[in-house]
């Protein structure tokens, strides 16, 4: 008797928190994506419109899947550098003697800090004229010399891209090395003996056997890239125009810019279902076995 | 590691002389790499720690020599940026979360793990799907809701969202060492006449603590470094170190000498436990992807 009181106090507090600051704001938002309703025009939940919310995101708004575009273009580069980047420095770092593991102490600064503040500071890093890295970068391809990183249609994707490899390289590092040290030595030792080159190991026993960590790693970056706004919103502000709006950001300024909340949280929806999908693949690889 | 030689030393073959050589550009290779790694993730921090103790001519010069200033800590400690109101309010912010965080999700994650729930498995993980939502669907109602019951621009309003941030992580994280915990130490505490709470107390959590460590770091790192809520929730009173970055824009330019001594402050706490959090904070984050 004690124990079912214990079974629901327990549970009680997280209940809680779950219900108010998520589950009711998840419904809220699409209650509110049901209405017209900007703020500006009235601080009451506007008029009932059922789907015309929804109609208007997927018939007659270009700027919108613009940024659906955006949006993907960054995923899927930043995705795929992070991870094979990240994937080179675990090759590169994975040992335990004093340099690997002070250099690692130093990559895992860049992932605890704060997005805002890795945004800021490449735009004060790429700056024109003064900014430190923007003058390296003119210094090894005299072709960018000129271009002013953030502001050019051409480059200021690449940047939003590579600033956020910078940022989570260090973390999925972390993880493949944590992978790799748990796989098998007798199956690299094996390799060797029959005298396979070091490619021939990692392409023909190694990754392989990463391929699980490796799936779910690439899962978790595109959903981090996906809901990636900080840096959107302190590095290029989604300029030059909208080049760089991903669909955050999107909803971001109809949200607080224009206050055009009940068409903003139907976009959130929008994105919220793409993601869902994601979410769905991630826990049927995590608990699939479970069932 | 593996040496096959024994005393006698064998002329060495073509194979092998050309196997060496390989060894030793490989070597030369994983230096390079190494020390480019170390200049990629390295320089850009130290850039930025510099930038905070030079003059506003410093600035904007690439010089790597330049005569240090304290001016620009006095100056962001002023009226126009109240740097220390800004970090009482972060400390305020995160404390407040980890107080409510920790002990509700060690409390949770007991009671998925020991009591069976209707539903079972589904609202752990469905808590942990709520993550993949994008965070502007869950501010938008939260921020008519704060609004309305005046809690805007206020710590508590924060708190309250970075629990939802922080608590299904939290709970996984604790939850996975309660798991790995044979129900007999329990038994035999409660066969001693404690009750189950008191078992709980007296033997489950000590156990547990490198699982609660784990998630208190991570709750720190992302409520310390949380920005895109606290942009929506505050304008004044309550702004926190990352959200301030941004007062660094004014109209005059940008100040990117204060915008330094705030990521500086922002970057302290980090660099003091960045080798805990190498340690605990990915392991955390990553214990279901190694599995």
């Amino acid at each position: 008797m004690r124990d079912s009181a214990l079974k629901w106090g327990l549970l009680a507090p997280a209940i809680l928190i779950s219900i108010a600051m998520l589950f009711y704001p998840i419904g809220r938002s699409f209650w509110y994506s049901l209405h017209d309703w900007n703020l500006t025009i009235s601080p009451q939940l506007g008029p009932f419109i059922g789907l015309d919310n929804y109609v208007r995101l997927l018939t007659d708004d270009p700027q919108f899947w613009h940024s659906v575009w955006v949006s993907c273009v960054f995923s899927f580069f930043s995705v795929f550098t992070t991870i094979v980047v990240s994937m080179l420095m675990a090759l590169l770092l994975q040992g335990s003697r004093q340099l690997e593991i002070n250099v690692r102490s130093i990559l895992v600064l860049a992932f605890a800090m704060s997005p805002a503040l890795v945004g800021i500071s490449w735009r004060f890093l790429l700056a024109p004229e003064f900014g430190a890295a923007d003058a390296v970068i003119g210094w090894i391809f005299p072709r960018w010399a000129d271009v002013p990183i953030l502001a050019d249609t051409s480059t200021a994707m690449v940047a939003l891209v590579l600033v956020d490899v910078w940022h989570w390289a260090p973390y999925f590092m972390l993880t493949f090395i944590g992978a790799l040290a748990s796989l098998p030595q007798e199956t690299i030792e094996a390799g060797q003996i029959d005298g396979a080159g070091r490619f021939r190991i990692f392409f023909g026993i190694v990754l392989p056997q990463l391929k699980g960590v490796l799936a779910i790693a690439i899962l978790l970056k595109t959903i981090f890239s996906i809901k990636m706004l900080e840096q959107v919103i302190t590095m290029t502000s989604g300029g030059p125009g909208s080049e760089t709006s991903t669909v955050p950001h999107k909803v971001y300024e109809t949200a607080f810019k224009f206050y055009d909340f009940g068409y903003a949280a139907a976009m959130a929806y929008f994105l919220a279902a793409a993601m869902l999908v994601l979410a769905m693949i991630y826990s049927r690889m995590l608990f699939g076995g479970q069932k | 590691m593996t040496s096959l030689s024994s005393g006698v030393a064998p002329m060495p073959t073509k194979a092998q002389i050309r196997r060496q050589r390989n060894r030793k550009t490989m070597s030369v290779l994983r230096i390079v790499g190494i020390l480019l790694i170390t200049a990629l993730w390295l320089l850009p921090v130290l850039w930025i720690c510099a930038t905070a103790f030079k003059s506003p001519g410093d600035v904007i010069s690439l010089d790597i020599f330049f005569t240090p200033t304290l001016d620009n800590f006095a100056k962001a400690v002023g009226p126009n940026y109240q740097l220390g109101g800004r970090i009482w309010n972060s400390i305020i912010v995160t404390v407040g979360t980890l107080l409510v965080a920790i002990p509700s999700s060690t409390a949770a994650a007991y009671a998925f793990s020991r009591f069976r729930y209707p539903g079972g498995i589904v609202w752990p993980i469905g808590l942990l799907a709520t993550q993949f939502v994008p965070a502007v669907m869950i501010i938008i109602p939260l921020f008519i809701l704060f609004r309305s019951i005046g809690l805007l621009d206020t710590p508590i309003a924060l708190i309250a969202v970075n629990l939802s941030v922080v608590v299904p992580y939290a709970i996984w994280m604790i939850k996975g060492f309660m798991d790995a915990l044979p129900m007999d130490m329990e038994e035999a505490a409660m066969m001693d006449g404690a009750s189950r709470f008191r078992a709980l107390i007296d033997v489950v959590i000590p156990v547990a603590m490198p699982g609660i460590i784990t998630a208190t770091i991570f709750c720190f790192v992302v409520t310390w470094n949380e920005f895109f809520y606290a942009l929506i929730l505050t304008s004044n009173d309550s702004v926190t170190l990352p959200v301030s970055l941004m007062s660094a824009r004014t109209d005059k330019g940008d100040e990117w000498e204060i915008m330094a001594v705030i990521g500086l402050t922002i970057m302290v706490p980090m660099m003091l436990i960045s080798r805990v959090v190498q340690r605990h904070f990915l392991k955390g984050l990553t214990a279901g992807a190694v599995k």
